[in-house]
């Protein structure tokens, strides 16, 4: 009899390599560490290349790192990734996911995409489906259900005089004044903290930035196209992904939707052993 | 054009996080809205009677702050209450607009209405704004700049014309009617100080009007300077009437009479209508509209200033960064010396701020435009002649 340990595993002694790889003419941070089969993993509006440490895993990265080799580029404005002014749509972002994959050498990848990296990846798997081989959404935006209000994100987290992240952060996160939350937030941050968030805010604002923010209307029809087995996870408490914007996600034929009490819009900041259900997941059987 | 009816700093900021954007406009009586509009463009005209050489009017959205979501019917109103005065409008936020012809055309009537007295001044737009109609920030200075070149050929060029621009496409560019002064009116751009504004605004003639309400005097000065060496490294002359300033002034009969008169007034302009993009609460300032480094910047000044206000100190603290608040003969001297030693040509006067009520700001300007201006003026115009500025 084969006993399998399921608690947490060590985080690996190593953290992600940084490097720059050049994607037509544009810089691209990209995080990268691990062993395993190759994992794309699009970040979120509060996550990795948004909020700190820089250049260290998140745990629940850290946990993937223990069984993938895991990718995980900055999306344009974020980090040190240049070239945001030249994305004006979302094909402009398409494009360049499939420019990234082609330079990073990566086809049929597993793609793990959190929140606003949730919608892009999706976005690339409903036109290249070739590229993707599963998909995992956690706390994806892009979906807006209208008459269901979600609040305005941008006004959450405009900056305050005098300190005070705790509107971001009631926003974001299911206990917005625990350690992960205020580590991932504090109400006051380093210099260097700033710069690396409001970065990051600005390349959330390139495309999220029309109200409802974070949407593309034609994306609820399309949804039905999207035929790669796909887990999406939602937390129960998400504001800025409620429930019906869940259940628009699982049309995906190939999708199975998982919802997870107690976790809001961070859930993988929140949730680290969720990495067991992803790699479980994308290693597991169609 | 201030709504005065709010809580003063402390209070209000105890109940709300900003007076800008979701200060809810239940807080606004139309009624006494209907006063206000009365009073506050009846001070406008008396300030042609004074002999002051123009007035201006600005344009905000959603906020308590300023009541001008559409400055040019103020200004239109103007061209027909007043007949000698410059009537600028600081400005339309172009990037609101689309098409920006829409500010070509109303400026145009402006001008012609008024028999070409109209200065325009054209702006971004403040943070506060881009949260109010939703227009991407990440991208409103290449727009704007964009939008002003539009503007500007549609006010020169014979239309019809066709614009392809990264931002703006029209196959026919026509407008009626074009403006009466020409090749167009003087354009103004007000800023805060950032290097590229300044050049942008030397490189093409354009006015650019230091704003300083909220910083130290020695904040437009620096403005001033890196004014003129853009003027120098252009290898243009400097025109003094280009570079203005936007400050407060308040004259009473004594130094100490004006400071306490106006004291409580600038507070509340300062501390109530201006929380939601300076003050301690909730800044309005949208991702991407200024680069990082200037919002972490921005921030830490703003702590700074926030922090550094001691109530024991408010009188000295309004003195230093208000320095045209005093008597004739102190604000007289003290723009003797911008003019001096800044070459400053246009002086934007806050004539009413905050909550200053109809007698206070009559007197106060009566004094300043009787006592202050002509002397001042008679004395810029010399100087500016032997420095061969025209």
């Amino acid at each position: 009899m084969t006993v399998v340990d399921r608690r947490p595993g060590p985080r690996p002694r190593t953290g992600p390599t940084r490097r720059t790889v050049s994607v037509s003419g544009r810089d691209v941070t990209v995080l990268r560490g691990g062993t395993g089969m190759a994992l794309l993993y699009l970040h979120g509006l509060c996550d990795i290349h948004a909020v700190g440490p820089v250049d260290q895993w998140t745990p629940l990265l850290a946990r993937l790192a223990a069984s993938f080799d895991v990718l995980a580029p900055a999306l344009p404005g974020y980090d040190a990734s240049t070239g945001l002014e030249d994305f004006d749509d979302v094909e402009d972002y398409v494009w360049h996911l499939v420019d990234l994959c082609r330079e990073l050498g990566l086809a049929e990848v597993a793609v793990v995409g959190n929140s606003l990296g949730g919608w892009f990846a999706t976005e690339l798997a409903l036109r290249h489906p070739d590229l993707v081989a599963r998909l995992v959404l956690l706390a994806p935006v892009g979906v807006h259900v209208r008459g269901v209000e979600v609040p305005p994100f941008f006004g959450a987290v405009a900056p305050r005089g005098i300190g005070g992240a705790g509107e971001a952060r009631r926003l974001l996160f299911a206990d917005p004044d625990g350690a992960v939350a205020l580590g991932a937030l504090p109400d006051v941050m380093t210099t260097e903290q700033q710069l690396l968030w409001f970065s990051g805010l600005a390349g959330a604002a390139r495309l999220g930035w029309k109200a409802p923010h974070f949407q593309n209307r034609k994306l609820t029809e399309r949804l039905g196209r999207v035929a790669v087995p796909a887990l999406v996870v939602r937390g129960r408490d998400d504001l800025l992904v409620p429930e019906e914007a869940g259940r628009v996600w699982a049309t995906m034929p190939g999708a199975r939707l998982l919802e997870i009490p107690d976790a809001g819009h961070c859930l993988a900041l929140e949730h680290p052993a969720l990495a067991d259900e992803v790699a479980g997941f994308l290693v597991g059987p169609d | 054009m201030p709504w005065p009816h709010l809580a003063a700093p402390r209070e209000f900021l105890a109940a709300n996080e900003a007076a800008w954007v979701t200060l809810s406009n239940a807080n606004y009586d139309p009624a006494l809205g209907k006063a206000l509009y009365d009073r506050y463009i009846s001070e406008l005209v008396e300030a042609e009677e004074l002999g002051l050489d123009g007035v201006v009017v600005n344009e905000h959205h959603q906020n308590a702050y300023g009541l001008m979501p559409s400055p040019n019917l103020v200004a239109a109103a103007l061209t027909r209450e007043t007949s000698r005065v410059k009537i600028c409008v600081l400005g339309n936020a172009l990037p609101l607009y689309n098409p920006p012809t829409r500010v070509a055309e109303e400026m145009a009537m402006l001008d012609v209405m008024s028999g070409g007295r109209l200065i325009a001044g054209l702006v971004v737009g403040g943070g506060p704004e881009y949260y109010s109609t939703n227009v991407n920030p990440t991208d409103a200075r290449p727009r704007f700049r964009e939008a002003v070149d539009l503007v500007i050929q549609a006010w020169t060029r014979p239309g019809p014309f066709a614009f392809d621009g990264e931002f703006y496409q029209l196959p026919y560019v026509n407008p009626w009617p074009r403006p009466l002064q020409q090749p167009h009116p003087p354009v103004w751009i007000p800023g805060l100080g950032s290097p590229s504004t300044i050049t942008y605004c030397v490189e093409h003639g354009f006015g650019y009007m230091g704003v300083a309400y909220y910083a130290p005097p020695e904040t437009f000065a620096r403005q001033a300077v890196a004014y003129h060496e853009a003027v120098t490294a252009s290898g243009r002359t400097f025109d003094p009437e280009l570079l203005g300033w936007l400050t407060t002034v308040y004259v009473a009969e004594t130094d100490e009479q004006a400071v306490e008169e106006a004291a409580p007034h600038l507070a509340y302009f300062q501390g109530t209508l201006a929380a939601g993009f300076v003050g301690p609460g909730k800044v309005w300032m949208p991702p991407g509209y200024i680069d990082p480094p200037a919002l972490v910047q921005f921030l830490a000044d703003l702590r700074g200033m926030v922090q550094g206000q001691r109530p024991p100190d408010a009188a000295a603290a309004v003195w230093k960064r208000s320095p045209l608040i005093g008597s004739p003969k102190t604000v007289r001297e003290r723009l003797l010396t911008y003019v001096n030693e800044l070459g400053l040509g246009t002086v934007l006067a806050l004539l009413q701020f905050g909550s200053l009520p109809a007698d206070l700001t009559a007197r106060s300007t009566r004094l300043y435009a009787t006592e202050v201006v002509p002397f001042v003026r008679e004395h810029a115009e010399k100087h500016f002649a032997a420095k061969g500025w025209e």
